[in-house]
């Protein structure tokens, strides 16, 4: 029993390594452009089909291909900040909603026409390689996936706090007039902060091939994980996005161990709702404007 | 004002002449069954219109109750034989009893986390559902025992008679739109859609309005669901908690425009017109393109003209008409 629990656990721990890097990211779109990105699962989709394409085509490793996805993704952000967001910023919450909410219904479609529903994977050498340490296993993609996952997330906090561009950033998501009247140049700060929450779920995408199909709605289940961990990890806090997504993989793996193996989702949703049932406040209430 | 008043008699008159012959004069089953969804898409979008529209609270779960509305009538058909005319209201009342407890967590939020937070209401009834074997037949679904022709049981032989019902639910939910444009009611909403922290500071009670009008749209979304479900004799948790639903609802309205009585219809007319001539020219077979020439007008529309097809009309109209003085 004991076991299991603790099997669960770090199952959970694992795959929530991989939420955590698109919750930084939808997080950090909202704390610096102030918009919620709807489509961030089909940037894990994509980068997940950038992935599996190089491995098919040129027998690429899937972690080897992170550092085509990344830039790849953080390009298509900076360009998608520049010619498409940037232009719905402003007091009104529709335009903002249905843009990138309509980017993801895009986007998914165009795949479903590209790729159809087909599930694809990737086998790797490390695909079905595990560690034992007496009963429990940890499976070595997942390992490798969380650990790149988690130096990715300190690579971002490091960032944040020592360059001045990610020192820009943070005073932006804090302050945004003031940011600007101490000269900070706000488009340029939006566009990064989008290309680098798009890099992540590129590298989330990649991190994922060795051990998780590729299909077109692979990324509303990463994003609706992803908008509970942010809402509950107060919105736009990237510790609290990190913090977060662990707790919402730990509570789906054990769901999925002891209610049953279709109620990861309804945990999750069951914890989002509970969380806006008690503790409202410092979730959206009083940042979500 | 006089003959003005008697235009509007005369235009309504009219459409209401079109409006009950189409299905005479069109005979095609594939042009009715056309007819039939947008109706029904209208319907949901003015229901959906009126809370998200007007009031600005833009729901992307309103699956929910259409699912709601559904699965009500359906099992009280199917396990107690009552008649789905009974189950239709009696699935409104329950979506709008579900409206209150589902309001009360999702208007603590406001904004996209407002939008997030409906989605996953309507994700948990469907999985709910999904989980209720005995009582609901779980993942299979069931279908609506075929009565031939039972006017009385919601069922009949002609496709035009579906026609003619759904079409009237669209001018009960255009009648409730007006009337409620028309009242305080729609100010408080429109104030609110502006500015909630403004409204309440002038003495908007917002969260009773806000309240009152999910209860309402959950009400008429509901109508839609019985409808739908004794339209294709078929039920599922898939079909009727269908994010398409929610998208599509919210989708029509902001295509036609937001906030306006007609909105709704104009959207879902050229959505769902869009939507039958890709699949004539391309057939079914391409799965996604539907969806993808949906996203692609909502951009444009959003990026472009972001008041939807009335405003656009609107804009042109007033240009016209401004040029008409100079000359006069």
């Amino acid at each position: 029993m004991l076991e299991t629990l603790a099997q669960a656990v770090i199952n959970g721990l694992l795959i929530g390594g991989i939420y955590a890097l698109v919750s930084i990211g939808v997080t950090l779109i909202f704390g610096v452009v102030k918009i919620v990105n709807f489509a961030q699962g089909e940037f894990v989709m994509i980068g997940m089909y950038i992935s599996f394409f190089l491995a098919t085509q040129f027998g690429i490793d899937p972690l080897v291909s992170l550092v085509v996805s990344m830039p790849v993704l953080f390009v298509a952000g900076m360009l998608i900040q520049h010619f498409l967001i940037r232009r719905v910023l402003g007091p009104n919450d529709m335009p903002q909603i249905f843009l990138t909410f309509a980017l993801s219904l895009l986007l998914l479609n165009l795949s479903l026409m590209l790729f159809t529903a087909n599930y694809r994977t990737v086998h790797t050498w490390y695909s079905d390689e595990a560690l034992h340490f007496g009963g429990l296993y940890i499976p070595v993609a997942k390992l490798i996936a969380f650990v790149v996952a988690m130096g990715l997330s300190a690579l971002l906090w490091v960032f944040l706090h020592t360059t001045d561009l990610g020192k820009a950033m943070r005073a932006a998501s804090q302050n945004r007039d003031v940011a600007m009247l101490m000269g900070i140049n706000p488009n340029r700060v939006f566009a990064v902060a989008f290309g680098t929450a798009l890099a992540l779920a590129g590298a989330a995408g990649s991190l994922l091939m060795p051990f998780y199909s590729a299909y077109p709605f692979v990324g509303q289940v990463f994003v609706l994980m992803a908008f509970v961990a942010v809402v509950m990890g107060t919105l736009g806090n990237v510790m609290g996005a990190l913090i977060a997504s662990l707790m919402m993989g730990v509570a789906e793996s054990l769901g999925i161990q002891f209610v049953g193996a279709d109620s990861g989702l309804i945990v999750v949703f069951a914890l989002l709702l509970l969380t806006l049932a008690f503790r409202p406040s410092g979730l959206g209430a009083q940042r979500g404007r | 004002m006089e003959t003005l008043g008697k235009m509007k008699w005369l235009w309504i008159a009219l459409a209401a002449v079109v409006m009950l012959a189409l299905p005479q004069i069109v005979t095609s089953s594939f042009a009715i069954d056309i007819f039939i969804r947008i109706l029904l898409f209208s319907f949901i979008g003015v229901a959906w219109n009126l809370m998200g529209g007007y009031a600005k609270q833009l729901s992307l779960g309103h699956a929910a109750y259409f699912g709601l509305g559904a699965y009500t009538s359906t099992i009280m058909q199917v396990n107690y034989g009552i008649s789905p005319w009974i189950g239709m209201v009696a699935g409104g009342v329950v979506a709008m009893l579900a409206s209150l407890p589902i309001g009360w967590l999702c208007f603590r939020l406001r904004g996209p986390y407002f939008t997030i937070a409906t989605i996953a209401t309507a994700q948990v009834l469907m999985l709910i559902f999904l989980k209720f074997r005995d009582f609901a037949w779980g993942a299979e679904g069931t279908t609506i025992p075929n009565l031939g022709s039972a006017p009385l049981m919601m069922q009949f032989e002609e496709k035009s008679s579906y026609y003619y019902v759904v079409l009237g639910l669209l001018v009960v939910g255009l009648w409730v739109t007006h009337k409620i444009e028309k009242s305080w009611m729609g100010y408080y909403l429109v104030a609110i859609g502006e500015d909630e922290d403004a409204a309440e500071a002038i003495g908007v009670n917002a969260p009773k309005i806000k309240r009152d009008i999910y209860m309402l749209s959950a009400f008429l979304t509901a109508l839609a669901g019985t409808f739908y479900t004794q339209y294709i004799y078929f039920i599922d948790p898939a079909t009727a908690f269908s994010f398409n639903v929610s998208i599509e609802a919210a989708l029509v309205s902001i295509v036609g425009g937001i906030g306006t009585l007609w909105g709704p219809v104009i959207g879902t007319v050229l959505l769902e017109t869009t939507s039958a001539l890709l699949q004539s020219w391309l057939g079914s077979s391409v799965g996604g393109i539907q969806l993808t020439v949906y996203s692609l007008i909502l951009m444009a529309v959003i990026l472009w003209r972001p008041t939807g097809l009335i405003g656009f009309a609107t804009d042109v109209y007033h240009r016209y008409a401004r040029r008409k003085p100079a000359h006069a």
